[in-house]
């Protein structure tokens, strides 16, 4: 019997002991690449591919770009070096001869109130556009440019760079004053290819509060910016929202390229609604508490907003301004240039209680103002401008956004955003008809970014990443771009959408591992 | 300001009940019906009442050598603990003041462990080490009802520490949960019966404690200019919090028969009551690091244990008067499903086999156990944390045990 009972128990050992190890040891994995050939990989896009962050690309964030990310997890299965145009230092900017035409990057340099003080990083740059890089180039990714400058020539000319027909980054590596980066990309006949690109494309209209800027001397004067619907570039004005059309066709010539050169095995990406960046959503658009107004709250309605609502609503205008709460938080005043001007009106409206110079003054200023809705975006730059004294305004009237509206740079409005959307969607499907017609890898970049902007967030291994300022994670602190961690988190859909498509069995990378916000 | 702080304790299977409370025991699968001497204190108070000597004194340890893998099959990132060896140690008195009444002492560390995964590991989110442990102070009586039967009670007092050292990653640092002064109490009751001479039956039961920090302290390694942000300015980092820790109740029904003067089988059958650890919740005094909208300082992370099983099958046969071999098989469920695996106390479906020796020299026992454990490989899919994976895990015990049967 205790014979039976002990071989009971070794053959009940024998059956169990096989399943104490894994099935599959990630060790012995294979990484295979599929149907793709990752031998020479080449990322085409704007700063979110070169790796731009914190408002600079600098070397640490270089090693951090997404497709930096990608080439490594490709060396695993065939891929070969992945060669950046590394910066000169880790501050970042950009000197030509003797001129800093690019700031140094962000920092955080304290906290006040809990909101962070940034600054830039008080060192020269010491990146000379005129040091040319030569050989090859693997990361091609060019900050500030959109879809159409990929195929424009001159475009890598440093002559043009004050003329603001060239960028100093693509100068940095441009085969010749003449070449474009799409045809730079092409002769270097890569095996793979990643592109990215019509972000700024809508970007700049949006981070520009729908404005473009002139200067004259240290005059800077803004007029509304264009949503453009013609391809002819050089009725562009640098802030306009490309065409749809424009975009798809400089896309369609970017991968006409590559086809021609024999490239036609590549991933590309859509363009996330940018008004889902920290840099529109941080900023509420009802900063005036009660408590931050004080007892200025019975002197604004007395003597400005009440007269303001009571004359409007004469013209049917009402709407367009409320008493200020001393219970809940007010929107800020702003510059809408949609609306119909009512300076005329509130000039004569004005003038038997303000007198004829003050009525007119305050007719220029209020004819387009209202207060803002949750529809507007008040840009993360107008946290400086805020409450703030405007020199330029009478001085009864002279505070930022309380008083005096903030222009119409400072706040991309519910119209405005309106635009942004309706052109990323235009974008989007061009950019998803195209990935189909030539056969690529689909990266639906918006969805994550939606996600990413949700409350709950994206999470991996128990860190929540969202959208949020700072505190987030994901955005670094020029509100626009990403940290290596957001970057991880585009790569890894980048890589997901490569492996889906070509079978290939790449593995995906730990956001936690990398860089975030740096705190001082 | 919220990050995603979780929580757990540690332990190498069955949640953290480390059932290492009798180096016989353990050698016989660690089952329950067995009178010899004190050491039956810990397992059914009612058992001291049929110790053969009037004066039983034992005490032991074991050493628990154990490592965690886990590896990420989407990154294909594998990880190690670096997990020190468990010192599990226990002590008990048992005398005979009257025929019918005994009284007897035990202490023991029935719950804890430490784990250690490498700094900043892919779950340094969740923890990168943790240093549960608990002390068990079990007074007790017994009375015997008749001479085949008889009824014990204990009270309990628990003393515990936890460590707990986690990656805040969004800010940069890590945080550390300090308590020593955690307290907790419990009762304990069963019957002993010896209905004759070839049979003993144990049925025992043992309360939850559950373990108060009241007191702890939260230390946060993050850059000083965040310490306004987290409410920790004045205090430079330093924080507070309260939690509870549930050690879980424990049914042990547990038989021994006699086959033949030296030889006799035992079988014990476990069920711990883990469904008490649902979630744990962390009340920081004024860190807004917890997840709950009525109030920020209040952390509150799901655990969903599931009550959890054990068989166990022993044998003992006595090759002379001096030397007894054991040998044993136990299966112990784990208290979680593949959803609910938390790495800082990983937990697996184990078998476990076991054998020893005891050795009598006339009133002194001394007893040599050991114990290996197949810990079924698992899946990992926790979604809470959206941390997923597989893990593995090795597991082997040895242990030393004294007994004096005084008089």
């Amino acid at each position: 019997m205790k014979k039976i009972f002990l071989s009971s128990i070794a053959a009940s050992l024998l059956l169990m002991s096989c399943k104490t190890d894994f099935d599959n040891d990630t060790q012995d994995v294979v990484v295979t690449s599929g149907d793709a050939n990752f031998s020479k990989y080449i990322a085409l896009g704007n700063s979110l591919t070169s790796g731009y962050r914190d408002n600079a690309l600098y070397i640490d964030g270089q090693n951090e770009s997404y497709p930096n990310m990608m080439a490594t997890q490709m060396k695993l299965a065939g891929g070969g070096e992945f060669v950046q145009p590394l910066m000169a230092d880790n501050n970042g900017g950009l000197v030509l001869g003797t001129t800093v035409i690019q700031g140094t990057k962000l920092f955080i340099e304290s906290f006040a109130n809990g909101s962070p003080v940034l600054k830039n990083v008080a060192t020269a740059p010491t990146t000379n556009v005129a040091t040319k890089l030569t050989g090859t180039i693997n990361n091609m990714g060019v900050p500030g440019a959109k879809s159409f400058h990929l195929v424009a020539p001159g475009y890598g000319n440093i002559a043009g760079i004050q003329p603001g027909t060239a960028n100093p980054y693509y100068v940095r590596f441009a085969t010749s004053n003449t070449s474009t980066v799409a045809a730079d990309a092409a002769a270097q006949k890569p095996t793979f290819f990643s592109l990215w690109i019509g972000n700024n494309d809508v970007l700049s209209y949006a981070t520009n509060g729908g404005t473009n800027s002139t200067t004259v001397g240290n005059v800077t004067t803004y007029s509304t910016a264009t949503v453009q619907t013609g391809t002819d570039v050089t009725t562009y004005r640098s802030n306009d929202i490309s065409s749809p059309t424009l975009v798809a066709g400089a896309i369609k010539g970017v991968l006409d390229g590559l086809k021609a050169a024999g490239s036609t095995q590549g991933v590309i990406a859509n363009i996330p609604y940018v008004t889902s960046i920290p840099f529109f959503t941080t900023v509420p658009y009802n900063p005036l508490t009660p408590a931050a107004l004080g007892a200025n709250i019975t002197a604004l309605n007395t003597s400005l907003y009440g007269p303001l609502k009571q004359a409007l609503t004469a013209f049917g205008a009402g709407s367009r301004i409320n008493l200020l709460s001393s219970t809940s938080a007010n929107p800020v005043l702003i510059r809408d240039t949609s609306l119909s001007n009512l300076s005329v009106q509130l000039t004569a409206a004005l003038t038997p209680s303000l007198g004829a110079a003050t009525a007119a003054a305050f007719g220029q200023i209020y004819g387009q103002a209202r207060q803002a809705t949750a529809e507007d975006y008040i840009l993360l730059t107008a946290s400086s401008v805020i409450a703030t004294v405007n020199p330029a305004a009478p001085a009864a009237i002279n505070v930022n956004g309380v008083s005096f509206p903030l222009a119409d740079q400072n706040v991309l409005t519910k119209t405005e955003a309106a635009n942004v959307k309706t052109a990323v969607d235009a974008y989007n499907l061009q950019i998803a008809n195209l990935a189909t017609a030539y056969g690529l890898a689909f990266v639906n970049a918006n969805a994550k970014m939606t996600e990413l902007n949700s409350m709950s967030g994206i999470q991996f291994n128990g860190v929540k990443y969202t959208a949020k300022f700072v505190t987030g994670g994901t955005f670094s602190l020029d509100g626009v771009h990403l940290t290596g961690r957001g970057y991880a988190l585009i790569a890894n859909e980048f890589l997901k959408a490569i492996n889906s498509k070509y079978r290939s069995t790449l593995p995906m990378v730990n956001p936690n591992s990398y860089t975030g916000v740096k705190f001082p | 300001m919220t990050m995603a702080l979780t929580a757990g304790v540690m332990a190498y299977a069955g949640g953290f009940r480390v059932s290492l409370q009798g180096v016989k025991q353990l050698a016989m699968a660690h089952t329950s019906a067995h009178a010899e001497d004190a050491s039956v204190a810990f397992f059914n108070p009612a058992g001291i009442s049929f110790i053969p000597s009037k004066l039983s004194v034992v005490a032991g340890g074991f050493g628990v050598s154990n490592q965690i893998t886990f590896q990420n099959t989407s990154t294909l990132q594998q990880t190690e603990t670096d997990n020190p060896l468990g010192t599990p140690i226990y002590a008990a008195v048992a005398y005979k003041v009257l025929d019918k009444l005994s009284v007897g002492f035990s202490f023991s560390t029935p719950f804890g462990s430490t784990i250690e995964w490498p700094t900043g590991w892919e779950g340094a989110e969740m923890v990168e080490r943790l240093e549960l442990k608990s002390y068990f102070f079990q007074p007790m009586l017994s009375v015997k009802l008749a001479p085949w039967a008889s009824f014990g009670a204990s009270y309990i007092y628990a003393k515990g520490k936890v460590d707990w050292t986690k990656r805040v990653t969004q800010l940069g640092g890590s945080l550390n949960l300090l308590d020593d002064e955690a307290t907790g109490h419990g009762f304990g009751f069963g019957f002993y019966f010896q209905p004759d001479s070839q049979w003993d039956v144990s049925v025992a039961y043992r309360s939850p404690v559950d373990m108060k920090a009241e007191n702890g302290k939260a230390t946060f390694n993050v850059s000083q200019a965040l310490f306004p942000n987290i409410g920790l300015a004045a205090t430079g980092g330093v924080d507070t919090f309260k939690a509870t820790l549930p050690l879980v109740d424990e049914i042990t029904l547990g038989a021994t028969y006699k086959v033949t003067p030296k030889w006799l089988l035992s079988a014990d059958f476990n069920y711990h009551g883990w469904e008490r650890y649902n979630k744990l919740t962390l009340d920081f005094a004024n860190a807004p690091v917890g997840n709950q909208v009525s109030d920020p300082t209040v952390l509150v992370a799901p655990k969903n244990f599931k009550n959890a099983k054990t068989f166990r099958l022993g044998t003992q046969y006595m090759i002379n008067d001096m030397i007894a071999a054991r040998a044993g098989w136990y299966y112990d469920e784990s208290p979680y499903s593949d959803e609910n695996f938390i790495p800082e106390t990983p937990s697996f479906d184990n078998y476990v086999v076991t054998a020893g020796v005891g050795l009598k020299f006339n009133k002194l026992g001394v007893d040599l156990s050991g114990a290996y454990a197949m810990p079924q490989s698992r899946k990992v899919s926790n979604a809470y944390n959206s941390f997923y994976g597989q893990a593995k895990a090795k597991v082997f015990y040895f242990g030393l045990g004294l007994s004096y049967n005084a008089f």
